[in-house]
């Protein structure tokens, strides 16, 4: 039998009550884990549920974003499209090719920017980089390329719309 | 006759320490594969490849069931065994 000038800090840590243990039980954990199992279950259920059945709507129609001769060589523009909270980014690449994209890093959603004479984006956030041709990644975290949108150059004023994939480069 | 969970908690400590051991093992591993089913649905799915979606949902269901039901394995340890007497233990340590 323990007396009282033993040390007996050990039933703290094995109590003989289970009510009174601290510590988290296998037996518990092993529940824990398949809780969280079913928590990402759901969460891929969610992921393609809103994937077929709410899909994000493309953009509709041109939106104009600024005459030609506000946007230097080398410089960017930032916009929204009205009706839309998603900023965007019009750049103007040193070979006077017109780029627009979501300015959104597709990694944790930082504001990307346009490095004037390298053709590269960066989100200084994590250190990553963009193709400023293309929006593919080229370092760092990002997971995807940036989103796009279609550059239309009607004589002096410049349009956006939404990327098909297929139009050719735009020219100032 | 005895049942299969009579035998389980008549079984020796050591066993049922092994077995404890390799469900934990299984529900991790399970939990990695579906962390890797989200992330990689979710990824395509914003990158407009949402074919991609429905499969990794159906496996990640699927390895949650396997978890589920992988629970009937735990040992359910001394608290369910039957107690003849009822002794209270923390009376008599002091």
């Amino acid at each position: 039998m323990a007396t009282d000038n033993k040390d007996n800090h050990w039933k703290e840590d094995f109590p003989i009550q289970q009510l009174e243990a601290r510590q988290v039980t296998r037996r518990d954990f092993a529940k824990f884990l398949c809780l969280v199992s079913g928590g990402l279950a759901t969460g891929s259920g969610y992921v393609a549920a809103k994937a077929h059945l709410f899909p994000g709507e493309e953009v509709q129609g041109e939106h104009f974003v600024c005459k030609l001769d506000e946007l230097p060589v080398g410089g960017t523009k930032s916009f929204v499209i009205p009706g839309s909270m998603i900023p965007y980014v019009l750049i103007h690449v040193e070979d006077g090719e017109l780029r627009a994209y979501e300015q959104k890093c597709t990694h944790l959603s930082c504001a990307v920017f346009y490095k004037p004479g390298t053709g590269k984006i960066e989100c200084p956030c994590h250190n990553g980089w963009f193709d400023a041709y293309t929006g593919e990644v080229l370092a760092g975290p990002p997971p995807r390329a940036l989103p796009r949108l279609d550059v239309v150059l009607k004589g002096d004023d410049i349009f956006v719309t939404a990327y098909d994939g297929t139009s050719e480069q735009v020219q100032s | 006759m005895s049942t299969f969970r009579e035998g389980q908690n008549q079984a020796h400590p050591n066993k049922s320490n092994t077995l404890i051991l390799a469900l934990i093992l299984i529900l991790i591993m399970n939990v990695s594969i579906q962390i890797w089913l989200l992330y990689t649905a979710l990824n395509n799915a914003l990158a407009q490849n949402k074919d991609i979606a429905i499969p990794a949902f159906l496996a990640s269901l699927f390895l949650f069931l396997i978890g589920f039901f992988w629970l009937y394995y735990l040992p359910t340890g001394a608290k369910k065994r039957k107690v003849k007497q009822n002794v209270n233990f923390s009376d008599t340590y002091h």
